[in-house]
């Protein structure tokens, strides 16, 4: 098995699930005659699940169903002896929460945490999960965690998340973006290329499909908040390598990719 | 009850969970062909027995054929696993997505754009809208015209309205329980352009007339009713696009 998980900030392990060669995607980006992309190149677009270890330990999301050994033995290789204390789903959505039922299988002290908003929990088994939204805090020791509102989100069961200490912003599905067979596991700060407009695009573009159904200018509206809100924060995206510094600008690209969108109409399916 | 029929061979099985401003459909739509039942999704675990018992009674304990999945979310997909072992390892047709990544190895995938075969009767799969993941799929059954979709077109209702059709529901309240489910469901609907969406929605009843549309989370829309809920529809997004 080739490597899977690695520490990228302090206390912050990322445990990817890189999946297949996304072939529609390089074959439209081929056609496109992007810079960033070379015919018989992988390309990839990851499920990144984190895990915080403090004194106590915490996983953001659970990859999907088709990484089920790869999350435990995630697991297993980061925690070792120690137990997982919280599991939280950023949204119940079956990538991002496939694999609730066998990590809790696992480790059954493990305490399931939910967004509070949205209504409908019990439909998703989350009824008894800690519920947590942006006036809560969970300190790890050591890391601390806050949920801020998912402003860009699937459904009404949402949330980010930040870890204070490290100023990371988590963020589903939003800020995704394909990357290279090359570039798994890395950080953008340790990439050879900038990542540019066109990557974030084919990403929203598919899973976002609704930016084309919207006015440009309220979703850029809420992506300056946004920048503002988290100025100084890098970002460590669901579906994207982390951002460990400056993602300023990664927030204007997401406002040139809205408009693009809106102009141009869904990119395809992922 | 088994369900309300809604013509050539359609059955609406409806489920409801309550929220706090009304009744959420949380639903499934049994379709009678020669070769056998298509069920459209598989419906929430919270309902399973039930949902069992009443696709049992209106198959007479055949079970279904085959299953033609909008989405895998797990009020859409929960109930697939269960169902398999019910009634075997039917056809699943399961959107648009990667099957192994939706949690559905066992599935065949479709393609926006394409009709497909499902127990010889055509279905037309179609990008939909209105919706909350991006591998949704609206089904169009080329046969009875049907427009199966999730999750928009929905509607709460108020306890004692769960049997009834769109059309059939009291007027008065009938557009706030459009609003307030497209809201709380829909959440991107806030950064709506209006104009746009209902655009594109109403481009589709334009080159599909449906007979009844037959949402998930909603009462069915009988044809004759299609205009008023847009104009609801229409009404519900511009409301919540302004806040």
């Amino acid at each position: 098995m080739k490597p899977f998980h690695r520490e990228v900030l302090p206390g912050i392990h990322m445990i990817q699930e890189c999946g297949g060669h996304r072939a529609g995607i390089a074959k439209t980006v081929l056609a496109k005659q992007v810079s960033w992309y070379s015919e018989g190149v992988e390309l990839h677009v990851p499920q990144n699940a984190y895990l915080l270890v403090g004194d106590r330990t915490f996983l953001f999301d659970t990859l999907s169903p088709a990484a089920s050994n790869v999350i435990l033995r995630g697991l297993d290789e980061v925690l070792g002896n120690r137990p997982l204390d919280y599991l939280a789903l950023s949204h119940p959505d079956v990538p991002h929460a496939g694999n609730t039922a066998p990590i809790l299988r696992k480790y059954p002290k493990c305490q399931l945490v939910a967004p509070r908003s949205g209504e409908t929990h019990a439909l998703y088994h989350l009824d008894e999960a800690i519920k947590v939204g942006p006036d809560d805090e969970l300190d790890l020791g050591g890391l601390l965690l806050r949920f801020p509102e998912a402003k860009f989100l699937d459904s009404a069961v949402h949330t980010w998340m930040t870890e204070e200490t490290t100023k990371t912003l988590f963020t589903v599905d939003w800020m995704g973006f394909p990357h290279l067979g090359g570039e798994c596991l890395a950080c953008v700060d340790e990439l050879d290329v900038e990542i540019c407009v066109s990557r974030l695009e084919e990403f929203h573009s598919r899973v976002m499909f609704w930016f084309q159904y919207v006015d440009p200018g309220k979703v850029q509206e809420a992506t300056n908040a946004l920048a503002l809100a988290f100025d100084g924060y890098g970002i460590a995206p669901a579906h994207g390598l982390p951002i460990r510094r400056n993602a300023a600008p990664f927030y204007a690209m997401m406002n040139e990719v809205v408009e693009r969108v809106s102009n141009t109409g869904r990119g395809g399916v992922l | 009850m088994s369900g309300v029929r809604l013509g050539n061979g359609v059955t609406w099985i409806h489920e409801c969970f309550p929220e706090v401003n009304g009744h959420l459909h949380v639903s499934v739509y049994l379709i009678e062909t020669p070769r056998g039942h298509i069920l459209i999704d598989s419906g929430s675990f919270y309902h399973r027995d039930s949902l069992a018992d009443r696709i049992n009674h209106a198959t007479r304990g055949r079970g279904i054929g085959a299953l033609i999945l909008s989405h895998s979310d797990y009020p859409h997909s929960g109930n697939i696993p269960s169902f398999r072992t019910e009634w075997g390892d039917f056809d699943i047709v399961a959107s648009c997505a990667d099957p192994e990544i939706q949690g559905l190895p066992y599935a065949r995938r479709v393609r926006i754009g394409e009709t497909v075969d499902v127990l010889d009767r055509p279905f037309t799969i179609l990008d939909p809208p209105l919706a909350d993941r991006s591998h949704t799929t609206w089904v169009f059954d080329e046969e009875s015209s049907v427009l199966f979709v999730a999750d928009g077109f929905g509607t709460l209702h108020k306890s004692g309205e769960c049997h009834a059709a769109w059309g059939e529901l009291p007027i008065e309240g009938r557009g706030n329980g459009v609003a307030d489910f497209h809201e709380q469901t829909l959440p991107w609907v806030r950064y709506a352009d209006p104009d746009r969406l209902m655009d594109s929605l109403r481009a589709i009843f334009d080159r599909h007339a449906a007979s009844w549309v037959a949402p998930i989370h909603g009462p069915p829309i009988a044809a004759r009713d299609l205009g008023v809920y847009l104009d609801n529809l229409d009404h519900a997004v511009r409301s919540i696009s302004r806040k």
